[in-house]
């Protein structure tokens, strides 16, 4: 791909709701402000701190095409939405990291009246022989995840349905009289129930979420790896710094013993090197508190335990990442 | 699934204004041999009583998912109407031809038609755009004959067009049906061994009933009722939901879901499925080989097993008689009672014809009978139906043979 070797890195990300608000704070935990030029109308931004990168504000289905055409560099969009649009969306997109919100769950949700259907297994067999009763029409089933729902048809060998495409209220298709079940997408179930509707127990299709998501189709000059290489540098020191704790002691016997056992019980990381008395590691958050209490046991008087804003490092895995895929395609 | 853009559009509906210039023009085919190679073909057809049938490019697309299912969604080429309604380029004649067959006057009588163009289906290698012919027979209450038909004058067009020496592989959908009925299992059982062949399952994979929840969550249930009055226990299950204020929901009926709910307990019953019949479908479905040789197997395995399956082996004797008569050498025929097509709307004699000299080949001519389609489409009562298509673009991809040029 020929790019100008100055052209923008471009970041899509969705333009309303609570999604922008998510990924907005997702981006002020990385220290990265997103400013919306001239007010809330307007659909592009930048970054304050990276005034060079290029925010685009869009809808959640556009953000997929944007990226899929290569106009849009990353993209925060959901799992769901990508697999749905791009059939072949790992040769064209790298997800480099899940962020944590826009959960939800893609699944195949019959009438609860169906009291003989538990499963997929269940459904390709009432399928069947509701085409057989009906003189060959097939099983309706409403959906906007055409594709999804077809792979996923095909691969549990539900062959006899037919998909109504349902852009909106899919929930309410069955009732209506519209189709037989859907394929819809679910957070917390009340809506189905609401409606009268059961997950079947193996009928999850994708357990979907935010996804900071990379076109490998777009141009991707210099200047834009560059950014995205200190943009994800951040994100990564972050992240990294969000889920582990700085851990210090004074443990007067066999520092660097001890130093090793804490990496094997507690995935502790000697990142400052294991010299002195003082032992000073990171360690998984959630671990803090064990490690500090073994680190007594030890013999330590005391062990503070403290949070930290970044850890950068050489080493940048969303980096390494994104750059392994761009690489490999030449 | 394929969009296509306007100017896709504009360009097929050129080509529908002067078909049989694109199909002379060989421009899916390339080269002007192809063009006269396919008039020969269709002049063939022609010849032998089957009026030809000119059809729309441009379909509703509907019809195809309907009856084809979900699984033809990717290789349409689809587009749709400023109201919204889909079209697809039409991706074969059978279902074009048997729409225009029940919307003329002849509708439920007997008619023959045969057609020759170009269908659009898509294809990760090679042209998504090909050539295809085929012949169709309507309303022949003679099924034998008609088969037989079929399948040599087929045969007989694709020689004629190059290829030559075709080996046939035959099934029968409507002789194993035959069994199974005569077998008298349940219908549940029915289905699961009919897909499951037609899906080449193994036998283990078939007879082995799928953990369904239905039985695990209300095991005690079914054991209770499992044996008990089956008229009754239908009622008992369609009382309970009719309590809960379930007549019919969402297309099925409360005494669908008894139904069905109760044959759960049959797949689950411990050997639900005697190892005697067991063994006489494994026995039916390893036949293999010359059809005459297969016909007196599934005879000896007939009588055997004192099971009636006498007419459903007559026709098949007198479809191997007619084609015989037709001048068919049965032994370029290889019977297999497992073979099925991958279009599930086949109801009985089925076959697809390719080059033995380059096996795993896709077929260049391949058919059957369709019973159930023109029901399906509509029609009133039953109208057989029984069918052959020709790929053109197949029948020329023989590597030549040193000293036997090409015809």
């Amino acid at each position: 791909m020929s790019a100008p070797a100055n052209s923008k890195l471009v970041i899509a990300i969705p333009s309303k709701g609570r999604l922008q608000e998510n990924t907005s704070r997702f981006f002020a935990r990385a220290g990265l402000d997103v400013v919306q030029g001239r007010g809330a109308r307007d659909y592009r931004g930048f970054l304050k701190q990276m005034p060079e990168v290029e925010i685009a504000f869009l809808s959640a289905s556009d953000i997929v095409a944007q990226l899929a055409s290569g106009n849009v560099h990353l993209g925060v969009t959901g799992e769901d939405l990508v697999r749905e649009t791009v059939a072949d969306a790992d040769d064209r997109f790298e997800l480099l990291t899940p962020l944590g919100f826009g959960n939800a769950n893609v699944v195949v949700a019959v009438p609860k009246a169906w009291i003989d259907v538990r499963n997929m297994s269940d459904l390709e067999d009432v399928a069947a022989a509701f085409r057989a009763r009906r003189n060959g029409q097939r099983m309706r089933v409403a959906t906007k995840y055409i594709n999804l729902t077809r792979r996923f048809f095909a691969a549990n060998g539900v062959g006899d349905y037919r998909i109504v495409e349902s852009l909106g209220a899919t929930e309410g298709a069955p009732a209506a009289g519209q189709a037989e079940l859907i394929v819809d997408i679910t957070t917390t179930g009340a809506t189905l129930e609401a409606n009268a509707l059961k997950v079947l127990d193996d009928g999850v299709m994708l357990r979907s979420e935010a996804n900071l998501v990379a076109s490998l189709t777009a141009p991707w000059s210099e200047k834009a790896r560059a950014d995205a290489r200190a943009l994800l540098t951040r994100i990564s020191a972050e992240e990294d710094a969000r889920t582990s704790r700085e851990v210090r002691a004074y443990v007067p016997n066999k520092p660097r013993r001890t130093i090793r056992e804490a990496e094997e019980r507690f995935g502790a990381r000697a990142i400052y090197g294991m010299d002195g008395d003082i032992i000073r590691v990171v360690c998984p958050a959630g671990k803090a508190a064990d490690l500090a209490g073994w680190l007594i046991e030890r013999g330590a008087q005391h062990v503070s335990v403290s949070a930290l804003d970044y850890i950068f490092s050489a080493g940048n895995p969303l980096y390494d990442k994104l750059a392994k895929r761009l690489d490999a395609q030449g | 699934m394929l969009r296509i853009g306007a100017s896709a559009l504009i360009e097929a509906g050129g080509m529908e204004a002067s078909v049989s210039g694109a199909v002379e023009s060989g421009t899916a085919n390339g080269g002007s041999g192809n063009a006269q190679r396919n008039a020969a073909l269709i002049a063939h057809l022609v010849a032998a009583g089957y009026l030809r049938h000119e059809c729309a490019i441009l379909q509703p697309a509907a019809t195809f998912l309907e009856l084809a299912g979900e699984e033809l969604r990717d290789r349409l080429f689809l587009t749709s109407d400023p109201s919204g309604a889909e079209f697809c380029l039409r991706p074969e004649f059978t279902i074009p031809v048997c729409r225009a067959y029940l919307a003329s006057p002849q509708a439920g009588k007997p008619a023959d038609f045969s057609y020759l163009g170009p269908v659009f289906r898509y294809r990760a290698q090679g042209v998504s755009e090909f050539v295809q012919a085929g012949i169709e027979s309507f309303g022949r209450a003679d099924r034998a004959g008609a088969d037989a038909d079929i399948m040599t004058i087929a045969l007989e067009a694709a020689e004629l067009a190059g290829a030559t020496n075709l080996v046939v592989k035959a099934g029968d959908a409507g002789l194993f049906s035959a069994l199974l009925n005569a077998l008298a299992l349940d219908p549940v059982w029915v289905r699961r061994i009919k897909r499951g062949v037609a899906r080449h399952q193994t036998l283990d994979q078939i007879f082995t009933p799928p953990a369904n929840g239905a039985s695990a969550e209300h095991s005690g249930l079914l054991a209770a009722i499992q044996g008990a009055d089956k008229q009754g226990a239908r009622k008992l299950v369609e009382d309970l939901l009719s309590i809960a204020g379930i007549s019919s929901v969402s297309g099925r009926s409360a005494g669908e879901i008894a139904e069905r709910y109760l044959e759960q307990s049959t797949l689950q019953a411990n050997g639900g499925f005697s190892v005697e019949k067991r063994s006489v479908i494994e026995a039916y479905l390893a036949i293999e080989g010359h059809p005459d040789d297969a016909s007196a197997s599934a005879r000896a395995l007939a009588d055997d097993a004192k099971l009636d399956m006498s007419a459903a082996l007559d026709d098949f004797d007198a479809r191997l008689g007619f084609a015989a008569a037709r001048g068919f050498d049965l032994s370029r025929m290889n019977f297999q009672a497992r073979f099925a097509r991958n279009l599930d709307y086949y109801t009985g004699f089925v076959f697809e014809a390719a080059d033995p000299a380059n096996p795993g080949a896709a077929p260049v001519v391949a058919g059957g009978r369709y019973d159930g389609m023109l029901n399906a489409l509509g029609a009133t009562g039953a109208i057989p139906a029984v069918g052959a298509a020709i790929w053109c673009d197949r029948l020329d991809t023989r590597p030549a043979v040193q000293g036997e040029p090409r015809p």
